[in-house]
């Protein structure tokens, strides 16, 4: 029984974490429309940041590993210096991609951004240890006095807070004039810059608020499983997010969250827990086979996903849909003619 | 002197085999107009069913007819049917480049699941067959510049010389006047799947003879490479692709030579972002292409 709930507080720590990065790629792609596939940099920048700033320096343990700094900063430094992080490196990836490129050549250019970043830190082992990765990253309030679950509870209510955070950005930025316009810089780049706004600036801030949430949600990953490597961050982990936010819906924040209760959680952690079969590792190479099925799956029956992005409709001060009239009526409505028989 | 003679040798060698890919992978682009996410997993099923079939047999010319054979085999069933498929209902292009992602992660896992996390390897036997000024290149390797030229000058006369090739130009130009000529674009697409295919195919099935070894996530990194050249070329343009090809192959074995091995793919691939910063038509387009490019 105690595994039980032990095994689920896991689960429940990881779903706000994911939420927090499916909600910052819901604000680049889903709310602006960038092909955002060098997602899991920003997530893995804010990772390696919060364990820089975390961790002692390497010669405190020994010189195990290698890595550039260790400040032993202690909470919530770590986390605030990982979504930091996560947002100044949205600045010269969206020089390079997003400034000019768009389309096919955009997600192009993102892709092997991705790649190069996991090569240069394969590359360099001085920097961040290379493949091996860093580990030992210190918990905040962990310690071998306090028990895994107390542990797992206290873990779950900084998540909490975390997530309460990105909410209120996520939810801020959706109301606010700001979310309009990622919204009409999405849906047509020329109408939005013909109201004298640059889509250039909106799509750069939508990646370093986005890029910040991820970085933020990189942290908590780290100090959650306190060790951080290239294989946690290939780009295969780009698509599992897009996967939630194309199963859950894009554009809104239920939608998002739906998407990562099923693709990161439903299939990704909690087979984790079936009986294991075969070697070691395959029940996560079939889970990646489902994510593509699934993708598919959705893109041909449901491409909006579960919980479609709502249509945003501007009433007219005396309540009538102007969606439910043709404009010259809606305008005919807005002077206090009716037509006869409508309503 | 030597470093020099490796860099250019072995330079010449690597762009052999990306411009098999690359042009392959340049010519469905131009003609389909599909982001083809799933090119470099195709390339690794090649491989595999390569290894399946003949894997220890050291016949290269069986090994590539098997490769080339599953490449068109494979791309077909993707490229026209399943993406040909999504493009009638209506999908849009991020929609079309999820779905290449999505065959991409599925083949890529069942294979890894097939086979397990283990590297497989060829029974390779490496000869010298040429030495200048003391580099030496093997038999095999000789035999895959000469297979590269080979399959150029074949796609060059097709491109040029045959009625498909004048089909398969004009509907990567201008696909309305292509069909108001008489000529049916569906058609021409499914020859651009299955030629791409079969040369993603050889280009697999002769890396994986080259390395010796291979694994399910093979075709990652070379597809980034393949696109690499495709895109340094001017994508849609199989000319361009053979030329990126022999720049990505200088510069990745110059940079493996001068600064490490480690970097070999990396410049390649920053190689890539620059020219799409500087000039995203490629260096050797005449004109911009009218495809939403830049903003």
């Amino acid at each position: 029984m105690s595994g039980t709930i032990y095994y689920i507080s896991g689960l429940a720590i990881l779903f706000g974490i994911n939420l927090i990065a499916v909600w910052g790629l819901d604000l680049q792609f889903g709310m602006t429309g960038i092909n955002s596939f060098a997602f899991i940099v920003f997530q893995s920048a804010g990772a390696y940041a919060t364990a820089l700033l975390a961790l002692k320096p390497p010669s405190s343990y020994g010189s195990f590993e290698t890595y550039i700094g260790g400040a032993n900063l202690p909470f919530p430094l770590p986390l605030i210096g990982g979504a930091v992080a996560g947002g100044l490196i949205a600045v010269p990836i969206g020089l390079v991609a997003v400034r000019r490129l768009r389309g096919d050549y955009e997600a192009m250019a993102l892709l092997v951004v991705s790649l190069i970043a996991t090569g240069l830190v394969n590359a360099q082992t001085n920097w961040l240890n290379g493949p091996s990765g860093i580990a030992l990253v210190p918990q905040p309030f962990g310690g071998p006095t306090v028990p895994p679950q107390t542990y797992h509870w206290i873990f779950l209510g900084i998540t909490a807070v975390c997530c309460v955070i990105a909410w209120w950005v996520m939810r801020g930025i959706a109301r606010a004039p700001l979310g309009r316009l990622l919204r009409a810089a999405r849906d047509s780049e020329s109408a939005a810059s013909a109201l004298g706004r640059s889509p250039h600036r909106l799509r750069m801030t939508a990646l370093i608020v986005g890029g910040a949430l991820a970085g933020l949600s990189g942290g908590l990953l780290v100090e959650y499983v306190t060790a951080w490597s290239p294989a946690s961050w290939l780009y295969q982990e780009t698509f599992l997010f897009f996967t939630a936010l194309v199963v859950g819906g894009r554009g809104n924040l239920a939608g998002a969250a739906l998407g990562v209760l099923i693709v990161p959680i439903g299939i990704a952690e909690a087979t984790r827990r079936l009986p294991s079969f075969g070697y070691p590792g395959l029940i996560d190479s079939l889970d990646f086979v489902a994510i593509g099925a699934l993708m598919l799956a959705f893109l041909w029956f449901r491409p909006n996903g579960l919980l479609a992005e709502r249509k945003r409709i501007i009433r007219p001060r005396d309540g009538s849909d102007p969606a439910s009239d043709p404009a010259p009526l809606g305008l005919a409505a807005r002077l206090g003619l009716r037509r006869a028989g409508s309503r | 002197m030597t470093l020099l003679v490796t860099i250019v040798l072995f330079g010449i060698y690597s762009a052999a085999l990306l411009a098999i890919g690359s042009v392959g992978f340049s010519m469905q682009f131009g003609v389909t107009n599909v982001l083809n996410l799933a090119y470099g997993s195709i390339l690794t099923s090649c491989i595999f069913v390569e290894y399946w079939i003949t894997g220890h047999s050291s016949n290269v010319w069986l090994a590539m007819l098997v490769g080339a054979l599953a490449g068109a085999v494979i791309s077909f069933v993707i490229g026209h049917l399943v993406i040909g498929a999504f493009l009638n209902r209506g999908a849009s292009g991020f929609s079309i480049a999820m779905v290449t992602i999505g065959i991409a992660l599925m083949i890529e896992f069942t294979l890894e699941a097939i086979q397990g996390p283990y590297i497989n390897t060829f029974s390779a036997n490496v000869s010298s067959a040429i030495t200048i000024s003391g580099v030496s290149l093997g038999g095999e390797q000789l035999a895959a510049i000469g297979i590269a030229a080979a399959a150029m000058v074949a796609v060059h006369m097709l491109l040029r010389l045959t009625k498909l090739g004048l089909a398969m130009r004009a509907t990567a130009d201008d696909v309305a006047l292509t069909r108001s000529c008489g000529i049916s674009p569906t058609r021409t697409r499914a020859v651009a799947w299955l030629l791409s295919g079969a040369l993603c195919g050889i280009c697999g099935v002769l890396l994986g003879l080259d390395e010796g070894t291979f694994s399910s996530s093979t075709g990652d990194a070379i597809f980034v490479t393949i696109a690499a050249a495709a895109v340094v070329g001017g994508i849609g343009k199989p000319y361009g692709a053979m030329i990126g090809a022999l720049l990505v192959g200088l510069v990745s074995e110059g940079s493996a030579a001068v600064i490490s091995p480690s970097y070999k793919s990396i410049a390649a691939w920053v190689l890539l972002i620059a020219v799409l910063m500087v000039r995203p038509q490629g260096i050797f387009a005449e004109y911009a292409s009218r495809r939403e490019l830049v903003a």
